[in-house]
């Protein structure tokens, strides 16, 4: 049970609610923590024209916020929260997104999470397209978005939790007067104090098993700039949501195409991924069968336990019923353990409900690591959740231990005395207590790993150029969890993304290595040019991406481009044209996105970043770093040094094959960068021209500025 | 007899996945099947019998994740 906990009212700012109108509120909160101050600003048409809203209102939001020196923990860096015009309307599916973007722990540079619940569309109907936070508070502190009372107010708060799952019911009972479901409350955990990879929890309250749920914003330490400001939470109020409450211009042609597309799901789904059933976790033996699953920090692709982990171990431990973390979403992926009852930690022995896991947790916090038993994958689950932490982060993390571990880079001393070979459960959940107090090793861990790079090297005399090759990150943000050495465009897909190694934005392993579709360097380079951009859309939007592709028509097989499933893009240009009165073709949904993708790749310039040294990847991520990886691979390995590079190895020890394979995969790395640099109108050092910028309409005078000083002119 | 979408199709002793997406004159390149409830990849196609009265569904997985 929740202590009694204390909320002192400091702060009341009265305003009248606007009504939405076409999919905007048409004006931003603005709370600095600082000085307790609370202010609106207006959204203008050039900002709905150029950025649209969702993540495209946050960036430009965090780019007026911040300067070039400003770092993460800098009072003027600002959390900024948008839905987006589609945000909020019920029934059509996946149309219950936020976006958060600040400036990250640990990438030093602009971070982006997309995350479902509730949240974002109360903001919005609340009278907010998007809000920033700035400043700090010495106090922790809940801010309460009060759409219904029109009221925002920042409390004081003491005897609160220090975990998101126990603040989230406690704030979701305390504020909800009696209607639970109007509440969706943003939080994290001591995690996110204590680490720089600290998640934000957004909640959604699930009426059928009464108690709020949650999912994660996970990526690039976004909680941690939370609990940096002293904000314990930040909450939305709202009431009733209705397909009116988002003011479309066209409600018949809305309802209609919301009507279809929720049908063809409810069909379809059963038929191919079961997604309403098992969520994402039939990637698990998919990704096994076709060696892209990671296991032991991404040294290889298979485990022959990967079945023990999957959907058909998770369809019997998930609790059935409906589980969309939006209104009336028939995908409904969310589901989670009930009376799960942890082995360690503050909860032991308590029954609590897991949300989750999803793909990416069980792959990073289980294959990666060598576990695979699906309990102690939901106990990672719950704890990183409660305290705060990136699930992601935490096993690519903890991946990177075990091997540093194993191959004698770390030991016993600098662990505290913990085992970490892979398949340790107990010192992986540990560790992510430790992570969570702050203490012993975990705080080490829970700096990410560029940084435990470097105190491995400075402190410990690790090898450093050899944890440059096996430390999956970039940009300093840890990899997501697919295995890419057999995939040159999904290489790109990780090291060309704007803002580390994260799969949201093009996700291309199936279409290049096993299907082959993209031969050339051209072909990936436009595969690089079209995903991210459309895949950015959704973001814009307030959408979920699942809808478009993991479920999709029967026809779809039969169309020129399978791959884009375009018929879902008429659907999706016909919904944005409903609710905004914007007439858009399909093509033009790529155009609105070009514009913030350039927008944020020039942000990343700004601070000093977003160049073409930057889009690297380490060589784990590209081929096989020791022998015994090549080994394992060894037939496709020789077949390529043979018969694509026309090498004689005839007499050549696997050392030496290593070296050589290595030379060609860094050098076609390179030349994909050439390729993508081309195609999406940037110089040859990754830097869009100011002929780029002008024909997406972000040639501001601060960003020519920018774009001439890095050669851009 | 097995069922493949909305179409019946006569069963055989030692029918793989490979056999029948190639009766089937499908040239779409599936990488997954489900076989039941039961989830079969592309590099197991040859090997995975299918038993008779199976339902099959053909999975159009190309851009996840």
């Amino acid at each position: 049970m929740m202590a009694k906990f204390e909320m002192k009212e400091i702060k009341t700012f009265d305003y009248e609610r606007p009504t939405i109108q076409k999919g905007y509120a048409n004006q931003t909160l603005y709370v600095n923590l600082s000085e307790s101050e609370v202010s609106i600003k207006p959204v203008t048409e050039q900002m709905k024209e150029v950025f649209v809203g969702g993540k495209g209102f946050d960036l430009w939001l965090l780019w007026n916020a911040v300067k070039d020196t400003t770092k993460w923990d800098d009072p003027e860096n600002a959390i900024c929260i948008a839905s987006g015009p589609l945000g909020g309307t019920p029934v059509y599916p996946g149309s219950g997104k936020s976006i958060v973007t600040s400036i990250s722990p640990t990438t030093g540079s602009v971070m982006d999470s997309n995350v479902g619940g509730y949240f974002g569309p109360y903001l919005k109907f609340s009278g907010f397209d998007a809000m920033e936070v700035r400043g700090k508070s010495s106090q922790e502190v809940v801010i309460l978005v009060d759409g219904v009372d029109q009221k925002i107010k920042i409390f004081e708060v003491s005897g609160l939790e220090d975990n998101a799952y126990d603040t989230s019911s406690a704030l979701t009972e305390r504020l909800g007067q009696g209607k639970p479901r109007s509440i969706s409350v943003v939080s994290t955990g001591s995690g996110a104090k204590n680490t720089l990879i600290g998640c934000l929890n957004f909640t959604w309250y699930d009426a059928g098993r009464k108690r709020a749920r949650y999912k994660q914003a996970g990526r690039g330490g976004i909680g941690t700039v939370f609990a940096d400001k002293g904000i314990k939470a930040i909450v939305a109020r709202w009431n009733t949501v209705s397909m009116d409450t988002n003011g479309p211009v066209d409600k018949e042609t809305l309802k209609t195409g919301g009507k279809k597309y929720s049908s063809e799901i409810r069909e379809l789904d059963p038929k191919q991924n079961e997604m309403a059933r098992v969520g994402t976790t039939h990637l698990v033996p998919i990704m096994n069968d076709h060696d892209c699953l990671p296991v032991h920090n991404f040294q290889y692709g298979q485990h022959r336990g990967a079945n023990n982990i999957g959907k058909d171990a998770y369809r019997h431990i998930f609790d059935p019923g409906f589980d969309g973390c939006w209104m009336g979403c028939t995908v409904a992926c969310s589901h989670g353990v009930k009376d799960f009852v942890p082995l360690t930690g503050p909860f032991q022995g308590k029954k609590v409900f897991v949300d989750g896991p999803e793909y990416e947790t069980i792959a990073g916090c289980g294959s990666n690591i060598g576990i695979f038993d699906p309990y102690t994958i939901a106990e990672i689950n719950f704890y990183c959740d409660a305290y705060g932490l990136d699930t992601i982060s935490v096993g690519t993390s903890i991946a990177f231990v075990m091997e540093c571990f194993e191959r004698g880079l770390i030991n016993l001393t600098h662990t505290g005395g913990m085992e970490f070979s892979f398949g340790n459960r107990t010192s992986a959940l540990e560790l992510v207590h430790q992570m969570a107090r702050g203490e012993g090793f975990g705080k080490i861990v829970g700096q990410g790993i560029r940084k435990m790079k470097a105190i491995f090297a400075e402190e410990y005399g690790a090898d450093a150029a050899f944890m440059q090759d096996i430390g999956m990150e970039a940009k300093g943000l840890e990899f997501s969890e697919y295995m890419t050495k057999e995939s040159l465009a999904q290489q790109g897909g990780y090291g060309l993304a704007l803002k580390g190694p994260q799969h949201d934005e093009a996700w291309l392993i199936f279409l290049d290595m096993v299907h082959n579709f993209m031969p050339t360097f051209e072909h990936k380079a436009e595969a690089l040019h079209w995903f991210p951009s459309f895949r950015t859309w959704f973001g814009l939007c307030g959408l979920c991406k699942l809808p478009w592709n993991d479920i999709v028509p029967e026809d779809n097989k039969d169309t020129m481009e399978p791959a884009k499933v375009i018929k879902h893009i008429e659907w999706y240009a016909e919904y944005f044209t409903a609710v905004t009165g914007r007439q858009v073709m399909p093509e033009d949904l790529i155009t609105m996105s070009e514009s913030v993708y350039n927008f944020q790749r020039i942000f990343n310039l700004k601070m000093g970043f977003g160049r073409r040294e930057h889009d690297n990847i380490p060589y784990r991520s590209m081929g096989p770093v020791t022998v015994e990886e090549y080994e394992s691979r060894a037939d496709r390995y020789d077949k390529q040094l043979t018969e694509k590079h026309g090498i004689d190895i005839g007499s050549k020890k696997t050392e030496e094959k290593v070296v050589i394979l290595r030379k060609f995969r860094e050098e076609q790395y390179e030349q994909l960068k050439d390729a993508v640099y081309k195609r999406r109108g940037w110089t040859n050092d990754g830097v869009p021209t100011a002929e780029t910028a002008k024909r997406l309409g972000v040639d501001f005078p601060e960003v020519l500025d920018l774009l001439k000083a890095h050669g851009g002119q | 007899m097995i069922r493949v979408g909305d179409k019946e199709i006569p069963w055989r002793e030692g029918m793989t996945v490979a056999d029948l997406i190639r009766e089937l004159n499908d040239p779409y390149p599936y990488a997954v099947v489900r076989i039941n409830s039961k989830t079969v990849s592309s590099p197991h196609f040859e090997e995975t019998l299918i038993p008779n009265n199976s339902v099959i569904f053909l999975i159009p997985m190309i851009a996840g994740g």
